[in-house]
């Protein structure tokens, strides 16, 4: 029998929403900051408008609080696909307000999207864009990148805290408690944030020659979109505006940094560094990535566009690596991307469907889950072709030895099958809509795997079903379906239980 | 004004070297759009400088030159939001880059010009890179600030909201 959720169930979670809200309201003081400083004053008033409904909803929230806060799985899986509904909403305030959207579900796409860490956009004129403004799209791609809920973890400790963190699509505690864990994470990425600046910013003072402040600007800009693989950019032409290898060197290292899980990088930091490559997901990642780049590269050598191996190493490696860890990034505009057929095409589509490796910033689905796939494939394989008897192993390595069990191999193939039906309908909207299916593929892989590169399919004028559509595969990609599933559950008990 | 500066256009191109004279005039657009077809070619290319001028130690000024709708009708000044810019990378020597007046970012229009040089599509010394390597700028229109009003009602509005959250989470005490 459904249960039909009570007053305090809807307490409970306006409780937690409301001190993820708080915690949102402090982050959008750094953008008000910023404008403040520099005198951008109407994105001044917009970001004063977002921080203070922040500010409301969440002490509003926090005085719902019940005699007893206890989150169970439900709710938490509740508050964390409602937060990732409801902060685009709120965080599309400064977008909208800035005159660079057409319509206000343009501003909430462009918000979707840097949230879930896409990089597709509606935005017209980037190239005049406030530099709060920018900073403010890119800071949510950090959030997003980060998790917004893991974000509020580092600084509420309490009860719950577990049920949100598996919510938000992490299925890895590397260290005992939630809010330990949670703030690695964070020490991490803050890590990763003062190297990553200093060397972006130090190439485009000392190489591209740019004002030491625009150096900075661009170095922090990049960064927040590269390492949390989001793609934004601050000028239209993506990466390719610094026309510098060194700098997309750099780039490219903070997008394999952002796509690697957080296990990964504790592995690095303190654990024997060997073991990391033993591991199913590191050595399912490279084999990957090896393949669709082999695949782009032969691809792009049949059509001659490079009349170099330099150039054809180069831009091929770049776009690969911006597919394959779900950024977004590009050094080429989309109108030749569109036009990369065959196995370029299938290489790149390929790549971004995979996705980076779990518990990481990364989308698609996940290095982890294809690994699994086809050891479970092969055991299957090899179960028909041996002896009755025998006993096929079903051991593999994943921070330690591990075993395939009936259950792993259930949730594993039903993920990896959701992702695919997703892909699909989003293609299947695009044909629906007269888009060749090459361009419809490309375009929904990329809104559902998180990965933000585009062959001009989304654009202002496209029909706002599929741009509904392209929000709903970004939402559901980047929270793996369950959280989703279970808030459209929680809708249905309240709309029919007893 | 119009009529000034096509006289003015004119003139430039009166006064320009002879291979520039030759040049096919195409647009940033068609550039984008016909990017292996123009391989190689001269053109001129009129748009508005935007983002930041990369002088750099090989003696070349890096920027980005733009051909879009926002060229002529900034939103700033009430143009209206279409779609993504159009813009492709040029390059020129520093010499004629000085004097410039600062590229088009929030607040100001870069200087438009009309830039002469060689398309170089996936050039094999700049390891496949696609840009424009500018022989000859003639500016056509110069930079400008974009005035900005601040949005009272705006500010104002979320200043009372900041408030009525602080009045609600000082009024009653906490769990």
């Amino acid at each position: 029998m459904l249960i039909r959720p009570v007053g305090d169930d809807f307490r409970v979670i306006a409780f937690y929403m409301g001190r993820i809200f708080l915690v949102i309201a402090g982050a959008g003081i750094l953008p008000l900051a910023w404008a403040a400083v520099a005198r951008e004053w109407n994105p001044f008033g917009s970001f004063l408008l977002m921080t203070g409904l922040f500010a409301l909803l969440g002490v509003i929230g926090v005085r719902l609080a019940p005699r007893e806060s206890k989150l169970n799985w439900s709710h938490g899986m509740v508050v964390v696909a409602l937060t990732w509904l409801i902060v685009p909403v709120i965080g599309a305030i400064p977008l909208l307000l800035s005159g660079h959207f057409g319509r206000p579900l343009d501003a909430f796409f462009d918000a979707v999207s840097g949230l879930t860490t896409t990089g597709l956009s509606l935005l017209g004129d980037v190239d005049h864009l406030a530099s709060s403004l920018n900073f403010w799209r890119h800071m949510l791609q950090f959030l997003g990148g980060q998790g917004i809920i893991l974000a509020a973890l580092s600084i509420f400790a309490g009860t719950g805290g577990i049920t949100l963190y598996f919510g938000e699509a992490r299925d890895e505690r590397i260290l005992p408690s939630v809010t330990s864990t949670a703030r690695f994470i964070w020490a991490v990425s803050v890590v990763h944030l003062v190297f990553g600046v200093t060397a972006l910013g130090l190439v485009g003072w000392l190489v591209l020659g740019f004002d030491i402040d625009r150096a900075a600007f661009h170095g922090l800009m990049i960064f927040f979109a590269g390492f949390d693989t989001g793609g934004f950019s601050p000028q239209s032409t993506s990466v390719g505006y610094y026309h510098s290898a060194i700098f997309e060197s750099f780039t490219s290292v903070l997008m394999v940094a952002g796509a690697m899980s957080f296990g990964l990088h504790y592995a690095l930091w303190r654990g024997p560094r060997r073991a990391v490559f033993a591991n199913l997901e590191t050595r399912t990642i490279l084999s990957t990535f090896g393949l669709t780049m082999a695949l782009t590269l032969l691809g792009l050598a049949a059509t001659d566009v490079f009349v170099s191996a330099a150039g054809l190493t180069r831009q091929g490696f770049f776009q690969i690596l911006s597919a394959h860890t779900g950024t977004g990034f590009s050094t080429v505009p989309s109108i030749e991307l569109a036009g990369w057929g065959g196995l370029a095409f299938g290489g790149m589509a390929i790549a971004m469907a995979l996705g980076g490796m779990g518990s990481s910033t990364a989308g698609g689905v996940k290095s982890l889950r294809i690994g699994l796939t086809i050891k479970t494939v092969v055991n299957q394989i090899r179960q028909v072709l041996l002896p009755e008897h025998a006993v096929v192993g079903t051991a593999y390595h994943q921070s330690g030895r591990k075993h395939l069990t009936p259950n792993l191999i259930q949730s594993v193939m039903t993920i990896s099958l959701l992702y695919v039906a997703l892909y699909l309908l989003g293609a299947g909207m695009g044909l629906a809509y007269g888009i060749p299916l090459q361009s419809a593929l490309f375009e929904s892989v990329s809104a559902s795997a998180n990965v933000g590169l585009s062959i001009g399919v989304t654009d202002p004028s496209m029909p706002i079903p599929l741009e509904l559509v392209y929000m709903l595969q970004m939402w559901a990609g980047r929270l793996e379906f369950v959280a989703v599933f279970s808030l459209l559950g929680f809708v249905y008990a309240w709309a029919r239980g007893k | 004004m119009r009529n000034l500066l096509r006289t003015l256009i004119a003139t430039g191109f009166v006064l320009l070297p002879g291979p520039a004279l030759a040049a096919e005039e195409v647009s940033v657009e068609e550039v984008v759009e016909q990017a292996a077809d123009l391989a190689g070619e001269e053109v001129t290319v009129e748009g508005e400088l935007v983002g930041d001028y990369g002088f750099r130690d090989d003696g070349w000024m890096w920027t980005q030159l733009n051909g879009d709708v926002y060229v002529h009708e900034p939103i700033r000044e009430g143009g209206s939001p279409l779609g993504a810019n159009t813009g492709i990378g040029i390059r020129m020597p520093i010499e004629l880059a000085q004097g410039l007046d600062p590229p088009g970012r929030y607040r100001s229009r870069g200087p438009v010009v009309l830039a002469t040089g060689t398309w170089k599509y996936h050039d094999p010394e700049r390891q496949g890179e696609s840009f424009l390597e500018v022989e000859s700028l003639i500016v056509v229109e110069p930079g400008r600030h974009l005035s900005e009003d601040a949005d009272w009602g705006v500010i104002v509005s979320g200043a009372l909201l900041i408030s009525g959250a602080a009045g609600i989470w000082f009024a009653r005490p906490r769990e």
